[in-house]
């Protein structure tokens, strides 16, 4: 187990930038997501440290190893891919043995220590079958137990979770939780799902067009996000953006935007008369989308409040729950 | 439904008949009575039927020595035309794109140039080095992968594989020549498998190179033989005959084994990754 340092790294791919001067440090066990919307760059991230991308610029530390220019195999990382990349010609037992083999290790020993990562992970009986044999998420577990089997410094983890069905995903979330938590390895995460981010990160570093917009835990991104970015990005529906405060009867500085996410809007006798335009029922909630003082909002409220389209209700919020972002950077900006 | 069976059925008869009934006559024209003169109407069974003709076809020109000869060449350059081949393909994949297409439109270049351009540079060539009347110019095109559509095909055929394969394993630190042994070749065998077959079938079939390479009758190879039959008895057509069926018959059994590997998806190789 090791710390990862990432220090000014940068990634052009014929002088079109994926990352840029990145700097990020992983606590020794710590599990980190990296955030973002696709095309964010955040499996170059994930790619540069594996050493499977170079890097254009920057250095990368493993522990107190520079490992910039080590080949990927000397760096002593694993890595779970989005599609698994398990070799359909091997059995789950060799696939997750391979790194061992080509590494020479005695045969008994293969055989033991792939006993153990697949019991870890929880596909100790599927050992004998073929990839082409194995539903998506015992794929998966094959695909975990081949980076645990080696033991390796670091664990980079890219949307391992994203080709399985909902259910499933929740299931398997909560298990790498409780890997993460038995193993004590540093793991660094990839994803565009929110809730995976939020629900596994003990840290979560948010990314747009190659840059880091913020890292923090997911109570900090969650409350204080650096930025309308991130603000809009964490969180479904996304948070409501106003020009002015006007539409929920707050008075917000001259050139700020006000952010307030749907839960934290109130429908009731007082406030901001608005109209009901649309309403989503989800389950025990709804979403109810509004339009008050010529601003569309959506507003997250118990299901049997009962609004319908049209109905006329007031809206109001509170400034403990309102963020404010200057109009022109977009960065958060303290209430006066 | 029925009507794709019916056009299907149509098409494989118009294949068998096109590619068949060659065969058939060859095989009937070699069981005829030797000396007699071609039939003026097809015939599917001759009257009488005489087998005769392939022990005097073998023992006038030892046919059997020339089997054994040509067996030897084809099983040396028809495995290592795979092997190099299989090299060459996967470095092309490993290499930075930029080489790799210097490479490609040199491999395609290399295509158009006509074998019989080269015939005699190399003749000058494996005289000076003394190898003339030795297989060795024979097997040697198979050190360079006998063709560039080899190579090309074997590149084709690693590319489809999914690149994170590759990525995983690098990240175990496999060597290049052990992503080769372990991964790619076992995932593209019916490529491996059709490739051997055509070098094998290449090299059996080959008349030029051995004409011009071996003088010496203990080392000719069927085409070769079959030449001398040939004119030995150039009118004799029933010997002529049940020479080829000598000379076709193992390539269509050295056939018949591999098309199992080809034909057939081979342990969920079919599944890749995905």
């Amino acid at each position: 187990m090791s710390a990862v340092r990432l220090a000014g790294v940068s990634k052009d791919f014929d002088g079109v930038p994926a990352v840029r001067e990145l700097d990020l440090d992983v606590a020794d066990g710590e599990l980190l997501v990296v955030l973002g919307p696709s095309g964010c760059g955040k499996s170059t991230v994930l790619r540069l440290m594996a050493g499977l991308e170079e890097a254009t610029a920057g250095r990368i530390l493993i522990g107190d190893r520079d490992v910039t220019k080590l080949s990927p195999g000397r760096r002593n990382v694993s890595m779970v891919f989005q599609s698994y990349a398990l070799f359909p010609h091997l059995t789950a037992a060799e696939n997750i043995g391979f790194g061992l083999v080509v590494r020479e290790v005695r045969r008994a020993e293969v055989r033991e220590r792939v006993a153990q990562a697949a019991t870890v992970a929880g596909c100790a009986h599927l050992l004998e079958r073929r990839p082409a044999q194995l539903s998506g998420g015992e794929r998966q577990r094959i695909a975990l137990a081949r980076a645990l089997v080696r033991e390796p410094d670091v664990f980079l983890l890219d949307e391992p979770l994203s080709n399985l069905d909902a259910e499933l995903r929740a299931q398997t979330r909560a298990e790498l939780k409780l890997l993460h938590a038995r193993v004590g390895a540093t793991m660094l995460y990839v994803t565009h799902d929110q809730i995976e981010a939020l629900t596994l990160g003990q840290r979560i570093a948010v990314l747009r067009d190659g840059e880091l917009q913020q890292l923090g835990t997911p109570e900090q991104i969650w409350r204080e996000p650096a930025n309308r970015f991130v603000a809009r990005f964490v969180g479904s529906p996304a948070m409501n953006l106003l020009a002015s405060g006007a539409a929920v009867g707050l008075e917000a500085p001259a050139g700020a935007e006000v952010g307030i996410r749907s839960e934290h809007l109130a429908l009731g006798e007082e406030g901001v008369e608005a109209t009901v335009t649309l309403v989503e029922p989800i389950g025990s909630e709804a979403l109810v989308h509004l339009r008050a003082a010529g601003t569309e909002l959506v507003a997250r409220v118990p299901a049997e409040a009962g609004h319908g389209v049209g109905d006329t209700v007031r809206l109001s919020s509170s400034r403990e729950h309102a963020h404010l972002f200057d109009g022109e950077t977009g960065e958060r900006l303290p209430w006066t | 439904m029925v009507r794709g069976t019916f056009w299907r059925s149509l098409g494989a008869a118009a294949v068998i008949a096109v590619v068949g009934l060659p065969i058939v006559f060859l095989i009937a024209g070699s069981l005829r009575q030797p000396g007699l003169p071609p039939p003026v109407t097809p015939e599917l069974i001759p009257d009488p039927v005489v087998f005769g003709n392939y022990e005097r076809a073998a023992d006038l020109v030892g046919l059997g020595r020339a089997a054994l000869n040509s067996f030897i060449v084809a099983a040396l350059a028809a495995p290592l035309s795979v092997l190099v081949a299989s090299w060459a393909g996967f470095a092309l994949v490993l290499i930075r794109a930029r080489a790799r297409t210097a490479i490609l439109a040199a491999s395609l270049l290399a295509l158009m140039i006509p074998l019989t351009a080269l015939l005699v540079p190399r003749f000058a060539l494996y005289r000076s080095l003394g190898l003339v009347n030795t297989f060795v110019p024979l097997v040697a095109p198979a050190l360079v992968a006998t063709s560039p559509i080899y190579v090309l095909v074997f590149y084709v055929a690693f590319r489809r594989l999914p690149p994170e394969l590759y990525d995983a394993c690098r990240l175990e630190a496999a060597s290049p020549f052990q992503i080769w042994r372990r991964v790619a070749m076992p995932l593209v065998r019916p490529v491996a498998v059709a490739i051997g077959l055509l070098a094998f079938v290449l090299s059996w079939g080959n008349f030029l190179d051995p004409l011009v390479y071996l003088h010496d009758r203990d080392l000719f190879t069927l085409p070769l033989a079959l030449r001398s039959l040939a004119q030995l008895d150039p009118t004799n057509y029933p010997l002529l005959l049940a020479g080829a069926v000598i000379a076709t018959a193992p390539i269509v059994a050295v056939f018949l084994v591999a098309q199992r590997y080809f034909l057939h998806e081979h342990r969920g190789a079919g599944w890749l990754g995905r």
